[in-house]
């Protein structure tokens, strides 16, 4: 088990109108795991990443960085910024500069980089996301799906060891989905932590390593997905359970157990998989 | 948004911005050398077949773009030429300064095909680089940047607005259409307020601590588009200068 990179101890944090958004929150994310934050609109989980970002200073309780606080001075915001990066959920909100190149140049050279070095950065972050072809282009003239990936290659470009993307998913059609999983995947397989805020259980229960629910600004449960997601008391706060769980768990009613080497299917193409092993064991006994 | 479409479709896109602010700064240079209307026209017609013809800009887009100047334009040399007499009210044609009024009518009509010269072959990003080369104060340009930017979320964001208030009869009737637009109006700025504060935490959270610092792009041949630019510019220049 790979050891924590970002911990919260006791964090609280209430907005200047009074709402408490985090009420000593402890988490633990794990190094260059993927990690799903679940909960219901209004838990915290946005508050929870511009802690992460250093965007918000907490009132109480404390962050960690493997092993050191966060430092809330000019150099020390500057240092966690650049290992911790933000994707926000609006891309309309994040992109403010008139053409796609220079967006995602926009981070490294706040880094204070070498021209030389900024433009390898741009380039290799743009390749990772599949926008060369679209980086002379105007901001305004690029799709949703386009724009969040400028979006998260504006960020890859300041090289994070933390990539935090809030709802990346939101608005995506299921092909850009599957492309986006697909570079998360990519980024996480190089060494990267990922960390992401969702609302659909099915993604997490197959995708994510680890799951954290939260609950009115606290951690409700965290955890490997098939424990924390076949609670009741997390699907009650959900609405919902995982889809492949369901069904594994009706097919176990009537007798056909799924399980291989003790390892129950967590996505569709797994249990699609698993169903077809079971027919082909059955038809040949 | 037809200056916007000219200028990322152009022939010449891809040329750099420095070449085509020193052939537009050449023009307007050679439109005050103009001697007379017609030398003055020259540099019009020049400027103008260089945007039609060498950057193929649309005739029609360019008519278009150009029109609303060239209104004022017309307006401004009808009330050159006449003049109001106060003390025996009547309205004069001004006949002995028409000359004058011609020449500079025609010097600001080749002013005017220079400026539309750059903003119709060079989209605004490559306008703010050559600006800041030109060490233009930053808070301007960053401004700028924000202002284009911003330009097309609100106008998104307002017809965005509009639809859902037709979509419920909003606009129904003359009576209902000002107070959605009043509505409009007011959703409008609680909007860039708080898309403002968005932008704050957008750019703090790349680790921006004031002025907005972006890459250069490349240009290819540049060097050898800058002397194209810089020769033809000069010889315009120089042949207003030996007319006159």
């Amino acid at each position: 088990m790979n050891e924590a990179i970002i911990s919260l101890a006791d964090v609280s944090y209430r907005y200047p109108d009074g709402t408490d958004a985090l009420t000593n929150c402890s988490i633990k994310i794990t190094q260059a795991s993927k990690t799903a934050v679940m909960g219901a609109n209004g838990a915290g989980k946005t508050t929870l990443f511009m802690h992460l970002n250093s965007l918000l200073r907490p009132d109480g309780g404390k962050l960690l960085y493997r092993r050191d606080p966060f430092d809330y001075s000019r150099t020390g915001l500057r240092d966690i910024r650049s290992k911790i990066g933000l994707v926000f959920q609006n891309p309309d909100n994040q992109l403010f500069s008139a053409c796609v190149r220079e967006d995602v140049s926009f981070g490294p050279m706040n880094l204070g980089l070498p021209e030389s070095e900024v433009r390898l950065r741009v380039e290799e972050a743009l390749k990772a996301v599949g926008m060369q072809e679209t980086s002379d282009k105007p901001v305004h003239n690029l799709s949703y799906g386009q724009k969040k990936r400028v979006c998260i290659a504006g960020v890859l470009a300041m090289r994070p060891e933390v990539l935090v993307l809030d709802e990346p998913m939101a608005g995506l059609d299921t092909l850009m989905q599957m492309e986006l999983t697909a570079i998360l995947d990519q980024l996480q397989s190089e060494g990267m932590t990922i960390v992401i805020a969702t609302h659909d259980i099915d993604f997490a229960y197959g995708w994510a390593d680890e799951v954290l629910v939260m609950q009115n600004g606290r951690l409700l449960a965290g955890g490997l997905p098939q424990e924390v997601l076949n609670s009741s008391e997390v699907q009650m706060e959900l609405g919902g359970k995982p889809f492949v769980a369901e069904i594994t768990s009706s097919l176990a009613l009537i007798g056909i157990d799924l399980r291989d080497k003790g390892k129950l299917p967590v996505s569709r193409s797994e249990l699609l998989l698993a169903i077809g092993d079971y027919s082909f064991i059955q038809r040949r006994t | 948004m037809l200056t916007e479409q000219s200028a990322y479709s152009n022939r010449w896109r891809k040329v750099s911005p420095i070449a085509k602010g020193i052939f537009t700064f050449c023009g307007i240079l050679a439109a005050f050398s103009a001697g007379s209307p017609v030398a003055a026209l020259a540099v019009a017609i020049f400027i103008s077949c260089a945007a039609i013809v060498g950057a193929a800009v649309p005739f029609f887009i360019y008519l278009r773009v150009a029109a609303p100047p060239l209104l004022f334009l017309a307006a401004s040399t009808l009330s050159l030429s006449f003049s109001l007499d106060l003390n025996a009210p009547a309205i004069h044609f001004a006949e002995s300064e028409l000359p004058n009024i011609l020449h500079i009518c025609s010097r600001s009509f080749a002013c005017l095909t220079s400026l539309l010269f750059l903003t119709l072959t060079t989209p605004l990003p490559d306008i703010i680089s050559l600006l800041r080369r030109c060490k233009t104060p930053e808070t301007l340009l960053d401004l700028m940047i924000l202002c284009y930017r911003t330009l097309f979320v609100l106008s998104e964001s307002v017809n965005n607005t509009i639809t859902a208030q037709s979509a419920r009869l909003g606009y129904a009737t003359p009576g209902h259409s000002i107070r959605s637009l009043g509505r409009l109006s007011a959703n409008l700025t609680m909007q860039v307020w708080q898309r403002s504060t968005s932008l704050q935490l957008a750019v703090e959270a790349r680790c921006n601590d004031g002025a907005f610092r972006f890459l250069e792009a490349d240009y290819p041949n540049s060097r050898r588009n800058i002397l194209i630019s810089a020769t033809s510019g000069i010889s315009m220049i120089l042949c207003e200068l030996a007319f006159s």
